[in-house]
């Protein structure tokens, strides 16, 4: 065996350790955007959506006169 | 109106609105992708003992860190720009309503029709009556037929006012000497509070605004007696 065989690499690391947390990094990022559309933006389309699908505007105005709220329609 | 322990905005009562908070949650996410991505960057800086001191170019990466701030950015302008065309978009009103900033008072003027206009103090905490809001309580409310696109014309009789009503998204300067314009539709009946939002004195705090979006009949009713 020669020496030269024996020596481990102890160049590059920095590179390496770079190029791998790099793309983590972008892993991680999307990710986390991802996740905040998926579980803030999508459910909140949603929700108003949801809400106005079988909105009766003269019925939600009726409960609120009878709660007595309105100066103009008591 | 404001509650408590509130974090974000208001719900949303125009269709404008609710397109400003889509766009807010999607401006969010791209703050929230950088936020992550920089603390990432730092906490692996601090967190490595390897270095490397003889970096000659870096012709590579700052390609990368000019082009991908470039497309963030038109992802958040292209969303804006389409809001902010939309807020103009022509939708003949059905009715123009004046209202004017005093110190510290708003005053409304339906002229359409007839000659009808009123001023709108807030309510004392002393006068308030049990289940009615603190400071956002006014004696007359500006009574408004819903599901009516309607044209508010803003001025100020005499210093800087703001006259703003969150949960419909609007917020418009009352100037002295100047007309400002603003369209209102509501989606919904209800009471919806606002408050002055350009200081102008000692009450500045102290003349909040209260839309009354009722049916058109309502509205009618109540103009008729308000005359």
């Amino acid at each position: 065996l020669l020496l030269g065989e024996l020596v481990p690499t102890m160049h590059g690391f920095l590179a390496k350790h770079l190029q791998f947390h790099i793309v983590g990094t972008f892993i991680v990022s999307l990710g986390t955007a991802t996740f905040c559309n998926f579980a803030i933006a999508e459910p909140g389309k949603k929700a108003y959506a949801d809400f106005y699908r079988n909105y009766d505007s003269m019925k939600d105005f009726e409960v609120k006169r009878k709660a007595g709220i309105f100066q103009s329609a008591k | 109106m404001a509650y408590p322990m509130q974090l974000g905005f208001q719900d949303a009562t125009s269709p404008i609105m609710e397109e400003l908070l889509h766009f807010h949650d999607h401006t969010l996410m791209i703050v929230f992708l950088i936020s992550s991505l920089v603390l990432y960057i730092i906490s692996l800086m601090l967190t490595t003992k390897l270095t490397h001191t003889s970096t000659m170019n870096a012709q590579e990466v700052e390609t990368i860190w000019t082009i991908l701030p470039a497309i963030i950015l038109i992802l958040i302008a292209l969303p804006s720009l389409r809001i902010l065309y939309m807020m103009d978009e022509i939708n003949n009103p059905s009715l123009t309503v004046k209202t004017m900033g005093h110190q510290w008072y708003w005053s409304y003027e339906y002229t359409d029709y007839e000659d009808l206009s009123f001023d709108s103090y807030m309510i004392p905490t002393s006068e308030l009556k049990p289940g009615e809001l603190r400071l956002l309580e006014v004696d007359n409310r500006v009574v408004l037929p819903m599901e009516t696109t309607i044209r508010m014309l803003v001025s100020s009789e005499d210093v800087l006012h703001s006259w703003a009503v969150p949960s419909l998204g609007l917020k418009t300067d009352a100037i002295p000497g100047r007309l400002n314009q603003t369209t209102l539709m509501s989606s919904r009946p209800g009471l919806y509070y606002g408050q002055c939002s350009e200081i102008c004195g000692s009450n500045h705090s102290f003349m909040p605004i209260v839309l009354e979006l009722v049916p058109l009949k309502y509205f009618e009713k109540w103009s008729a007696s308000m005359l």
